[in-house]
Order: C-alpha cells, then structure tokens, then sequence
C-alpha cells in the first residue's frame, strides 16, 4: 500500500512540472510606419531647460569670535592663591 | 632654700601666664602659633592688640591655609588680611556687594591691599561702574608699584609685578568687553616683554586687532607663538585665530594650511594628554609629585605634557603654596630636634594635616588647569572643522560661477608693506626668516585680501 501511494505522488509531482512549461515565440520581422502614428493632443516644442534650478547649499556659518575675556579675568584671580 | 622656691614658682608663674601661642612665636613656630593663637582666643573680647598679634603671626604664614578655618570664626577678628580672604571668597561666590563690604576696608597700607584692589575692579566691572573700576585699577597700579619697590627679596617683589600687570590686563580685558579697542591695547602695551604674563597676553591683542579689522596684525602677532623662545605655549585658540583671521582675508589655502597643521601635528599632542591624564585621573598625589618633586613618570614622548607642567609651575599660586610646604616641613623638622615626645605629640598632627591639605590643594589645582585646558580642544576642534566646511564650499561657489579671488594665486607673495597698518608706539622689523627676541610681537603680515571676485574670462 505505502509503495502504490509513493508511486501517485511521483506521477502527480511530475504532471505538476509539466503544466507550467510555456514557450514565447517572437515576430522574427515587424514594420512601423512612422509617418503614419498619429497622437492625440497639442505637440509643443520644449522652450527652457525642463530641469528646474535650485539653489546651492550655502553653509554661511557663525564663527565663535571672542566678544570678552571673563573666562580668563577669573583664571588669573584664582591663579594667585 | 625658701627664697629659692619663691622665686622658681615665681618664674613657672610667669612662664603659664604667657599664651602658648607666643610661646610658639617666639621659637618661631609660626603655623602652630596661628592654630593656638585661634583656640586662646577665639571665646574672648577681640581686642586691637589681639587682631594685631594675629596679623603678626599671618605676616609669616601667609593666608593660604585660612582658606581651611571656618568663615564665622574668621569674620570675629577685623584685620586686613581676614577682611581680604573673606572679600576675595564672596567674589568667587559671585556675591559683589557683600564682596565690596569687605574688600574696600582693607587697609592702604597693607601687604594685600593691591591684590584687594584687582579683585575689586572686577566686582565693579561686573556691577557696570567704570569710573570706580578704573579707580580701582589705579590704586592696584600705585600700591603694586610701590610695594614692588620696598620688597624685601625678589619673589615677594615678583608677586607684586605681577598683581600691578594683571590689573592692567584686566583693565584692558574689560575696555575689549565694552568695544573700547583702542583703550585695551593702550593697556597691553604697558606689558613688557619679559613679563610672565606677556606670552599670553599676545592672543588677546591679537583678537582685539581681528575685531579692529587689522587681520595681518593678529596674524603676525600670532606668528610669535611659533618662535623657539616660546616652545611651551601652545593654544588652540591662537591657531583657531589665525585661520579665521586668513579666512577673512580670504586666503583660503593659507586657512586650511594652518587646519591641516592643526589635525596633524596638535591633535596627536592632546591625545597624549588625554593618555596621561586618564592615566591619572584620580591620583592624589600624581599632579603633586610631578610638579613639585619633579618625580614625574612621563616617557620621552611626552614632551608635550611636562611642558604643560612647566607652564603651571610658573604661577604665582604654586609658589606660594610650595613656599607654605617649605616652612610647613621645616617647623616640622624643628620641632622635631628640639622638643619633647609630648610637645611633638601635641604640635605634629595638626602641622601633619596642613601639609597634607596644601599638597591635595596643589595637586587639585594642577589637575583642574589641565582638565580645564584640555576642555578647550575639542571646542576649538569643532570650530575648525566648520571653518574647513565654509571653505570648501566658497571655494566649490567659485568654481560653479566661473570666478576666482582677486590676486592670483601664483603671483602671491609675501605681502606687502602697503598693507601693513602701523601706529606711531609700534616698532618696525623686517622679518628675515628668523625669530629674534628684540622683534618678538611686533610682527604683522602684510597680505593683500583677496576677496574681491573676478569672472575667470575677464582677466
């Protein structure tokens, strides 16, 4: 009984395989006539760049600029005892 | 036999109604005087011949181990000298009005008055009053001065050049506060060259002649940093100055030269700091040993470091502390020779324990400069990197609009004397090449700015 049950499934995993085997066949030649496309709609030409500017990152930074010397008043006080 | 007795008892009679503390002034046993001189006192009506005594015993002790006793029982005693401690700690408390109490009674005679008056042209600074500021700078100049001139050696005739200079320095620090940066460099200007304060006070003129404009002068003045005289000062902010200063002449490649030399040759050397001070973070005794007993564990690499440690040597502060160690040991070693088991057993653990205060405080106080220099790097790091960011991306500007900065980069020089902006006091060298003690600050770059652009097709 379990030797006739594993031949069934064989046969059905191969029948499975099967199935799905497809083949695509190509036009080997094939003709546009261009001339003869047409296109709904308004046809205009393009008048400026399509790409739109943008500005460039500037950093403009603020930089540490010494606007007082406290720090250094209180180092010199403590620097005597 | 009788007369013999009277007259013993008489003497050991006498000898009990003297307090212990003059005994000990007398043997010149300054530190323990001043201990027992507190506890005969501290419970009885304070009396001028009292604050007199105790002045007496602080003329030889100095006040640096007051900083110990505690404030209420300082403030019993109206001498100069507590009235100075006192004033000095409510201005580090930020206190002024109680520090102006204290401070603006300090006799004018008296060896702390100066220093009494650099601390109270601050709390005037700070509280906004210029004339009594400048007043107070005056005063601190004058005594300073005068002092210097009675001193009775060379170290005590120091500390007074020192305290009349650092008035005139803050004075000078607090006119560049207010804009007034014509009047700071007047200031600066009375520093002479062989000052201890002078190597630092070159950044501060060179940041005053940056907000004047005067980029070149900063520049030379920053250059002096790189003379061989001057090896152990080394400040991250002088080369943060200098490549904003060419940045703002818009010599650029000249800003990242100083960038690059930064990150290459500092960088490694506060690493090794860092090493070092990790290393060492919680030593009680490392900072101490390495200044004072020159015992220090540093390798042949760390030549950096054993600079930072020459630097702080060079203040007024250990000095004074070390001297303190000094006559601390050497009361401790008299005592030692010449008393009893019993009197050392009562004089040596209170001596044992000032000494051991002064070196944690030595130790304390070395450890919190390095740190606080230390904290300055990665600041200054940062700074420099968004310096290097603004210039890469003026200098990617320049090349999307086709143009370049006025001069030529091939044509430059080495400036010109055109460009060199002089007041009548300043001297004019010609820097060969070579760094000469007589020129030493006078440099200024004579350097053309060059941020005017030019379309590259118009040249």
């Amino acid at each position: 009984m379990k030797v006739l049950l594993l031949v069934i499934q064989l046969c059905l995993i191969e029948n499975a395989f099967g199935e799905g085997k497809v083949i695509y066949e190509y036009k080997k030649y094939e003709k546009f006539d261009l001339g003869n496309l047409e296109v709904q709609g308004e046809l205009i030409a393009p008048g400026d760049i399509s790409v739109r500017e943008r500005d460039r990152k500037k950093f403009n930074l603020d930089f540490f600029e010494r606007k007082d010397f406290n720090s250094f008043v209180k180092q010199d006080i403590e620097a005597f005892r | 036999m009788k007369w013999m007795v009277f007259l013993a008892l008489l003497g050991t009679s006498s000898v009990m109604a003297k307090p212990l503390h003059e005994t000990y002034f007398e043997k010149k046993y300054y530190y323990s005087a001043l201990n027992e001189f507190f506890f005969e006192t501290y419970n009885k009506p304070i009396t001028e011949k009292v604050v007199n005594k105790l002045e007496e015993i602080l003329f030889f002790t100095g006040v640096e181990i007051l900083e110990d006793y505690d404030e209420d029982l300082l403030l019993k005693y109206p001498s100069s000298s507590i009235r100075f401690i006192i004033g000095r700690k409510y201005y580090q408390r930020g206190h002024t009005k109680k520090a102006l109490k204290y401070l603006e009674n300090i006799h004018p005679k008296h060896r702390y008055f100066p220093e009494a008056k650099m601390v109270e042209a601050q709390v005037y600074f700070k509280m906004g009053d210029k004339s009594k500021e400048e007043s107070a700078v005056t005063k601190c100049v004058k005594s300073a001065s005068v002092l210097e001139s009675e001193a009775a050696n060379e170290k005590i005739a120091r500390y007074y050049k020192m305290i009349e200079e650092v008035c005139l320095i803050n004075a000078a620090r607090n006119s560049f506060t207010r804009g007034e940066y014509n009047q700071a460099l007047a200031n600066y200007e009375k520093i002479p060259k062989t000052s201890y304060k002078w190597p630092y006070v070159l950044l501060e003129k060179a940041w005053v002649h940056y907000q004047l404009k005067d980029y070149n002068r900063a520049l030379g003045l920053l250059s002096t940093y790189k003379s061989p005289l001057l090896d152990t000062y080394f400040f991250p902010e002088a080369e943060y100055l200098s490549a904003l200063a060419y940045f703002r002449l818009c010599l650029y490649d000249d800003s990242l030269i100083i960038l690059n030399e930064y990150y290459q040759s500092y960088r490694p050397r506060f690493a090794q700091l860092h090493k070092v001070l990790s290393r060492h973070k919680k030593s009680r005794t490392f900072f101490y040993d390495a200044l004072v007993e020159e015992a220090d564990g540093f390798n042949a690499n760390e030549e950096f470091v054993k600079k930072i440690f020459t630097r702080i040597k060079k203040q007024i502060r250990f000095s004074l502390d070390s001297n303190t160690i000094y006559k601390l040991n050497k009361e401790i070693n008299t005592i030692h020779a010449k008393e009893s088991k019993e009197v050392q057993l009562e004089l040596m653990p209170h001596l044992a324990d000032v000494r051991e205060n002064i070196k944690t405080k030595i130790n304390y106080n070395a450890k919190k400069d390095i740190f606080d220099f230390l904290q300055t790097v990665p600041m200054y790091s940062a700074e420099l990197f968004k310096l290097n960011l603004e210039i890469v991306s003026r200098k990617r500007d320049l090349v999307y609009k086709s143009s370049e900065l006025a001069v030529d980069k091939k044509k430059r020089t080495r400036g010109e004397f055109a460009n060199v902006k002089r007041s009548s006091t300043e001297h004019f060298w010609k820097f060969e090449g070579e760094f000469w003690a007589d020129e030493l600050g006078d440099y200024s770059l004579g350097l053309k700015s060059r941020c005017n652009e030019v379309k590259v097709e118009d040249k």
